[in-house]
């Protein structure tokens, strides 16, 4: 079978926060939709399939969502599929779309990313029901949160690889920072370590700043069949390389409960389909879902030998050698589960395009971007590698 | 700004997890023996980590070591080895003071199949 090359022709992302403007998912999905379909050159009736990622109906309240958008986008008739796995969901529905394009089966394809993880429920309700995103019969029905599985996880990471309360501060402030200068961005502080030291503490070693917040949002790309591309963009990002895996549900049946073995199973994969390393990529885009999961992720991509020494080293810092989480990451910017993934993967082509948030596009562009997204503790990985257009910057 | 309130009365089966469940409820460590390797899972693995499908199910002592906890909003946690098992697990603490590293599983009687480690009875008197 003849592989096709796939672009990222269009890309956006509505703001991620709270929304308390009477806005609903149909209203975001529509205005990411329409933005990414704008700087793609396309028409809708280009469109071939569209691909919808969207974690749970319980958020929403609408099952069968991608149907739905498929009317509400103006795209009646296409093919429609949504995409589901957990906190990877966005970047499944990524692989899915890109995939369809490889295999010759779509010219044009829209992935949208949703989710109302914010205002449609109370935060103790989305707790409750994340806890059932791990084994149910396990650890959901014995009310382990989110919170307290990520926590062991890094405390095993910890004593096995290194990593400190400074370490967890350091990234909390640099995500929070860059999210500073993203307007679309849900938390943009300025905290204190003390700030960070003075708040809640919810599963030992995370206090509350050290946690991602529940946020509502949308984003968008347009994939396009590299040999299809509209004139005007050749300067779009193209995918490299993709890659997924999963690692045992249960955490205490690893072999290293700290390391996210999944994720460095998925790297492989992505790196050996680009014809790249970990040391070429220049951007990423990580899953932090809490400050120490960073730090795992750091470790399990291979984008350090030395996870906290690089971290001191300003290695991931905006000016440094691999730029982490310029958008702010979940952390910083937000965390609408669906629109995660898709959310990641707009950042970086738009990163690599040169047409990201002034105050936080790099001047020198990197040949690669990383869009990293998981499920669960790391059960469930998924990966894409952008490459810069040679045309771009 | 419509507000709606949804109820769901939900009839789940453990399927071939029914043993491990009632064990919970009973206060029981049951766990599942591989018939090929003899590795020990708790909670039990449906299919062995060297492939064999067939297992045979066996109370451990309910006794574990805490390798890890975790204390907060959220309640207390740990990462636990069970005495007897080959795997760890992850589940509640219940009463532990943080000195103590080790105890014992409680039943969770007829409500969900709680998983959770409480004092041991001895080192609580002794
Ligand atoms: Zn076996």
């Amino acid at each position: 079978m003849q592989v096709r090359d796939v672009t990222v022709t269009g890309a956006a992302l509505t703001p991620f926060n709270r929304r308390k403007d009477g806005t609903g998912f149909r209203d975001w999905a529509l205005s990411a939709f329409e933005m990414a379909l704008e700087r793609s050159g396309l028409e809708h009736s280009d469109i071939d399939a569209l691909y919808v990622a969207s974690e749970s109906d319980f958020f929403h309240l609408q099952l069968n969502p991608a149907s739905v958008l498929a009317t509400e986008l103006g795209l009646t008739g296409v093919a429609a599929t949504r995409c589901e796995g957990g906190g990877a969901s966005g970047q499944v529905a990524v692989h899915t779309a890109a995939r369809a394009i490889q295999a010759g089966a779509a010219k044009h394809v829209a992935v949208i990313g949703i989710d109302p993880s914010a205002s449609s429920l109370s935060g103790d309700a989305v707790r409750t029901l994340y806890g059932f995103s791990f084994d149910a019969w396990t650890d959901g029905m014995t009310g382990l949160t989110s919170t307290a599985l990520y926590a062991l996880s890094f405390q095993a990471f910890a004593a096995e690889h290194g990593g400190t309360e400074a370490d967890l501060a350091s990234v909390t402030l640099q995500n929070r920072s860059n999210a500073c200068h993203n307007p679309g961005a849900h938390l943009p502080r300025r905290d204190s370590p003390q700030d960070i030291a003075d708040s809640p503490a919810i599963a030992s070693p995370y206090r509350r700043l050290h946690c991602s917040p529940l946020s509502d949002g949308a984003a968008a790309i347009i994939l396009s069949r590299t040999d299809a591309t509209p004139r005007g963009r050749a300067g779009a990002a193209r995918i490299a390389g993709m890659g997924a895996a999963t690692d045992h549900m249960h955490l205490g049946a690893r072999a290293d409960p700290g390391f996210f073995t999944a994720k460095q199973m998925a790297m492989q994969r992505a790196c050996a389909e680009a014809g790249a390393t970990p040391a070429e990529i220049g951007l990423a885009e990580l899953y932090d879902a809490y400050a120490g999961t960073q730090l795992q992720a750091i470790a399990a991509l291979g984008l350090s030998e030395d996870v906290s020494r690089d971290l001191n080293d300003g290695v991931f810092a905006p000016a440094g050698r691999c730029a982490i989480n310029l958008s702010g990451g979940l952390m910083g910017q937000g965390a609408p589960v669906g629109a995660t993934g898709v959310g990641q993967t707009a950042t970086c082509a738009l990163l690599l395009e040169g047409r990201y948030h002034p105050a936080l596009q790099p001047d020198t562009l990197p040949r690669y971007a990383l869009a990293d997204t998981h499920g669960g503790v790391c059960t469930l990985s998924a990966v894409t590698i952008l490459e810069r257009a040679e045309r771009a910057a | 700004m419509i507000s709606h309130h949804l109820g769901l009365d939900y009839a789940l089966n453990p399927g071939w997890m029914a043993p491990y469940v009632a064990g919970l409820s009973a206060g029981k460590a049951r766990a599942r023996r591989c018939q090929s390797c003899a590795a020990t899972s708790f909670p039990p693995l449906r299919v062995c980590t060297c492939g064999c499908l067939e297992g045979d199910w066996t109370d451990l002592p309910g006794t574990a070591q805490v390798l890890f906890r975790t204390t907060g909003l959220d309640g207390d946690f740990g990462l636990v080895h069970f005495d007897g098992a080959n795997t760890k697990t992850t589940l509640r603490l219940q009463a532990i003071p943080a000195t103590e590293t080790r105890g014992i599983i409680a039943a969770s009687g007829d409500n969900l199949p709680v998983l959770r480690l409480t004092a041991l009875a001895e080192e609580r008197d002794g």
